[in-house]
C-alpha cells in the first residue's frame, strides 16, 4: 500500500446477505422451513486513494452504495473482502488510537443530547477523547466563533433550528482536532443559506486546519463548491474518480439560453449544445431580443448523464 | 482505567443534568419506583403470610433474601438497566454507529448513560428490608460478615449484569430479541420470590446454572446467614467468571457482526 495516501482501498468489496420472502402466507411457511436468501453487492471492489488535505467528494444515486464505503472507512462494518488502510489502521479493528484521529458526521443521526445545551455536551466528549483543559477551551471558542454560534452555546439543543443543529454536530466532529473527516449527507434537509454556510465553514476547515474530508452528497452545488476531486459511484462501483470540474466540463453538454422580447413571444427559452452557444446568440441577436441570459445544464440533468454514461462506459 | 473513570462521571453530570430538566421528570420516579416495591412487597407477604418455611429457610431468612434481591435488582435499575435496555434499538436502528466511532467501550458508555436516580429509593427500601431480616433472625453480625455479603452482592450484580447484556446481544444476530427479555423478565419473577435452595434436579441446572438466576440472592444471604459452603461459592465463582466470559464474548461477536442499517 502506499504510506503517503491517508485512505487506501483495494478491490474493496461489502456483500450482504438478505432474506427472500415469498408472497403469502404460503410463502411465510416456506420461509420457515426453507430460507432464501440473495446476496447484494453494496461495494464492489472499489479501489481508492485519498492523500492528506484532499477534499473529495462521493457521489452516486440512493442505494449506490456511498455510506456503506464510509461505514467501512471509519471501522463501523468490516468488509467482505478487499484491502483497506486508514491513517494506517485497519479501521474494523477498532483501535480508539485510530477512533481519536478520524471524525464522522452523519447528516440522519444525531450526537447531540436534545435536552441539553451544547456546552453541557461537548464537556462529555472532552472527557472521550481526552482533550486537556485547556486546549478544549482553545477548540471550543474557534469553532463557536467560526460557526457564529456563541449566543447559542448555553441552550437547549432541541430549540435549535436544523442548521443550527448541523453546526453543532460539526463542532462535536471537529473539538478534537481530527486529521480526517468524513461527512455523509451533512446539508441533508437544510436550506440553501444554511447549506451555504455549512459549505464554507467545511471549506475553511479544509483550507486552515489541512483536515482531510471525505463528503457524501445529493447535492451537486455541496461538491462543486467544496471538492477538487469527485469520486463518482453506481451500483457499488466506482464509476468515475477524478477532477470535479473535468466532470462537469464533460459532462455539461448544453447551455440554456431564455430570451426576452419588447414583442411576441416575449420571452423563448432554447437549450443548444455548448459549441454551438455562439452561432445560436448571433443567429437571436437578429430578432433584437430585450435581454438575454445564458445557463449551465440544470445539476439534475448532469447528475444523471453522469450515472447514465459513465455507467455504459464501464460496462 | 483513569479515563474510563471520567468518561463514567461525564455521563452521569450528564444524565443528571438532563433528567433535571423535567422537575415532575425527575421527582415522578422516586414515587412511582417507591410505590412499585410496596405493592411488591405486599403481594410476598400475602403469599408468604401462612407459610413457616420455605425449604430450609425460615421467615427471617427469606425476608434477607428478598432483601438482597430487591437491592441486586434496585442496583440494576439505579446504573445499567434502561442503557442496557436500549441495546436492541440501538442496533436495529443503527443508532450503534456512532458509539462505534467513539473512542471509548460502547458498552461502557451504554451502561452508564442513562442511569436512574428514581430507582435510589429501591436501594434504600433493600436495605431496610435486609436490616428487618437481620433483626428477625436474632443474628449477630461481624465486619467479616458485612464485607463477605458485600463481596457477594457485587459478584451478583455483575452476574445480573452478565445476563441483562447477553440477552441484548442476541439483537445482533437476530431481528426479534423481544421473547429473551420475556424469558428474563419470567426467571427474575420466579427467583425473586423463590430462593436457590428450593430448586432440585433439572430445576437446579437450569436455575443455578443455565440460567442462574437461582443463584443472585441465595449465595449472598447464605453468605450472611453462615450457610455458604466453599462449594457454593466456588460454583458461584464459576459461575460469574463463565458468564462474564461468554458475556464478552457475545459482545465482540455481536459487534464484528453488527452490519449497521441503511440509512
Amino acid at each position: 500500500m502506499n504510506t503517503q495516501n491517508i485512505i487506501d482501498t483495494q478491490n474493496l468489496t461489502k456483500i450482504y446477505r438478505r432474506f427472500q420472502k415469498k408472497e403469502g402466507l404460503r410463502g411465510s411457511l416456506q420461509g420457515l422451513i426453507k430460507r432464501e436468501y440473495e446476496e447484494k453487492t453494496a461495494v464492489n471492489s472499489v479501489s481508492l486513494s485519498v492523500k492528506a488535505g484532499e477534499f473529495v467528494g462521493l457521489i452516486g444515486p440512493n442505494g449506490a452504495g456511498k455510506t456503506t464505503l464510509i461505514k467501512m472507512l471509519t471501522g463501523i462494518i468490516a468488509p467482505t473482502s478487499g484491502s483497506i488502510e486508514v491513517l494506517g489502521y485497519y479501521p474494523n479493528d477498532m483501535k480508539n488510537a485510530f477512533k481519536k484521529k478520524y471524525a464522522v458526521v452523519m447528516g440522519q443521526k444525531s450526537q447531540l443530547f436534545m435536552e441539553l445545551t451544547m456546552n453541557d455536551t461537548l464537556r462529555l466528549f472532552k472527557e472521550i477523547y481526552e482533550i486537556p483543559e485547556a486546549e478544549y477551551q482553545a477548540s471550543r471558542e474557534y469553532f463557536a466563533q467560526l460557526f457564529g454560534v456563541e449566543a447559542l452555546m448555553n441552550v437547549q439543543v432541541r430549540t435549535l433550528s436544523l442548521g443550527e443543529r448541523m453546526k453543532m454536530e460539526l463542532i462535536v466532529a471537529l473539538l478534537h482536532g481530527p486529521q480526517v473527516l468524513f461527512l455523509d449527507e451533512p446539508t441533508i434537509g437544510l436550506d440553501a443559506v444554511a447549506s451555504k454556510q455549512i459549505r464554507k465553514f467545511l471549506k475553511e476547515i479544509n483550507e486552515e486546519r489541512g483536515t482531510t474530508i471525505l463528503l457524501t452528497s445529493h447535492y451537486m452545488e455541496d461538491i462543486r463548491a467544496l471538492c477538487g476531486r469527485t469520486v463518482v459511484v453506481n451500483h457499488g462501483s466506482k464509476i468515475y474518480d477524478g477532477g470535479t470540474e473535468e466532470l462537469f466540463e464533460k459532462y455539461q453538454k448544453n447551455k440554456k439560453i431564455t430570451a426576452t422580447f419588447d414583442r411576441p413571444p416575449y420571452r423563448r427559452e432554447v437549450e443548444v449544445p455548448k459549441e454551438h452557444i455562439k452561432d445560436a446568440l448571433h443567429e437571436l441577436m437578429q430578432y433584437e431580443p430585450k435581454d438575454i441570459t445564458v445557463a449551465e445544464d440544470e445539476i439534475g440533468v448532469v447528475v444523471e448523464r453522469i450515472y447514465r454514461e459513465e455507467e455504459r462506459q464501464n460496462a | 482505567m483513569r479515563k474510563n473513570i471520567r468518561v463514567i462521571k461525564a455521563l452521569i453530570r450528564l444524565r443528571f443534568q438532563n433528567l433535571m430538566t423535567f422537575r415532575i421528570g425527575f421527582f415522578g420516579p422516586f414515587l412511582v419506583d417507591g410505590s412499585l416495591f410496596v405493592v411488591q412487597l405486599m403481594i410476598f407477604s400475602a403469599v408468604y403470610a401462612n407459610v413457616e418455611r420455605i425449604g430450609s429457610w425460615g421467615h427471617g431468612q427469606m425476608i434477607l433474601y428478598i432483601g438482597t434481591f430487591s437491592l441486586i435488582n434496585a442496583v440494576n435499575m439505579v446504573v445499567y438497566f434502561f442503557g442496557i435496555s436500549s441495546i436492541p434499538w440501538k442496533v436495529k436502528s443503527g443508532e450503534m454507529d456512532l458509539y462505534l466511532t467513539k473512542p471509548v467501550s460502547p458498552l461502557l458508555r451504554l451502561s452508564f448513560e442513562r442511569v436512574n436516580p428514581g430507582s435510589i429509593p429501591l436501594v434504600l427500601m433493600s436495605l431496610v428490608i435486609i436490616a428487618y431480616g437481620v433483626h428477625k433472625t436474632g443474628m449477630e453480625i461481624g465486619a467479616g460478615t458485612v464485607l463477605s455479603y458485600l463481596f457477594w452482592v457485587g459478584l451478583m450484580t455483575l452476574l445480573y449484569y452478565d445476563m441483562e447484556v447477553m440477552m441484548r446481544c442476541v439483537s445482533f444476530f437476530l431481528v426479534s430479541s423481544a421473547k429473551m427479555e420475556q424469558l428474563e423478565e419470567a426467571c427474575l419473577e420466579l427467583c425473586m420470590q423463590l430462593p436457590g435452595t428450593v430448586f432440585y434436579g433439572v430445576y437446579k441446572l437450569i436455575f443455578c446454572c443455565v440460567l442462574p438466576y437461582g443463584i443472585m440472592a441465595t449465595v449472598p444471604v447464605k453468605s450472611l446467614v453462615g450457610e455458604c459452603t466453599p462449594g457454593t461459592a466456588l460454583h458461584a465463582l464459576i459461575v460469574t467468571c463463565v458468564f462474564t466470559g461468554i458475556t464478552c464474548a457475545l459482545w465482540k461477536g455481536g459487534i464484528r457482526r453488527y452490519n449497521s442499517a441503511s440509512s
